[in-house]
């Protein structure tokens, strides 16, 4: 897995509705109407059930036709974000794209964070730059590369 | 953006969590990550009603007869092409300013088209 996020090291809000589109803000690839139905969709796939996977770690996600490629947003919070009941520190926002192929890669990508979240636990805490983190994750920070967000 | 463009897409996002978490091998990894995907499951059929029962009898059954031939009832134009048939779009189409304002259909396919931003 190499793909490339975004990262915000300081997530302000204080709710999980606010804190998603927080993040998405931070894709400058997203206009307003698509960050707004992608805000929609993760809203439903976390009202369904709350995407909290590990203690302060919360994996809000869903695919999307709204999107033609992955997009990885990281976010950290020092104080957490309400994911309602338990703070979430560390929020790992991701939105596959709907493939003719179907949601192979989407499943992959699943599988990819469920390892590498139960490889690094509470290690991820600990990251001392979006870098890092992207890198104990698995990815690359978009920007720091020749590579598009996603790729 | 035209409203029932709006709950048209995400109808169609809603459909396609739902069919995902009816995967086996997404439900596998869902639970693998300590999530409850069968309570997100039903939840998430039940907003899916909702939503669908606040949309228009004609869209709903365009959106209907669209899914009964096509997986993706509702694509984004990519190009000036419709990304469900890859047809190129007439002119009159593509470069029309208020080509969000109204539910619109791929002339060739019959898919929902919308133009993201």
């Amino acid at each position: 897995m190499n793909r490339s996020c975004y990262c915000l090291w300081d997530v302000q809000s204080t709710d999980r509705s606010a804190a998603m589109a927080e993040l998405l803000c931070s894709d400058p690839g997203l206009g307003e109407h698509t960050r707004e139905l992608l805000l929609r969709a993760l809203e439903a796939r976390e009202h369904a059930g709350a995407t909290l996977v590990s203690p302060g770690i919360s994996m809000p996600h869903c695919r999307s036709l709204l999107v033609e490629d992955f997009i990885v947003i990281l976010g950290r919070s020092r104080k957490g974000v309400p994911w309602p009941d338990e703070p979430a520190r560390l929020i790992v926002l991701f939105v596959s794209p709907v493939k003719p192929s179907g949601p192979q890669e989407h499943m992959e990508l699943i599988k990819h964070l469920a390892t590498k979240i139960s490889e690094s636990g509470q290690k991820l805490f600990k990251a001392r730059s979006e870098e890092e983190l992207a890198e104990m994750l698995g990815f690359r920070l978009a920007g720091s590369g020749t590579d598009e967000p996603g790729s | 953006m035209n409203q029932d463009l709006e709950k048209l897409i995400s109808l169609h996002d809603l459909d396609i969590m739902i069919l995902d978490l009816g995967r086996t091998d997404i439900l596998q990894q869902e639970v693998r990550l300590g999530l409850s995907p069968d309570m997100a499951l039903t939840e998430l059929t039940t907003m899916r009603e909702q939503l669908a029962s606040t949309i228009r009898k004609r869209w709903m059954s365009l959106y209907a007869q669209i899914t009964a031939r096509y997986d993706n009832a509702v694509v984004p134009v990519i190009m000036q092409r419709c990304s469900g048939c890859f047809t190129r779009l007439p002119t009159a189409v593509s470069s029309a300013d208020d080509r969000n304002e109204q539910v619109r259909t791929c002339p060739t396919c019959g898919r929902i088209i919308y133009w993201a931003d």
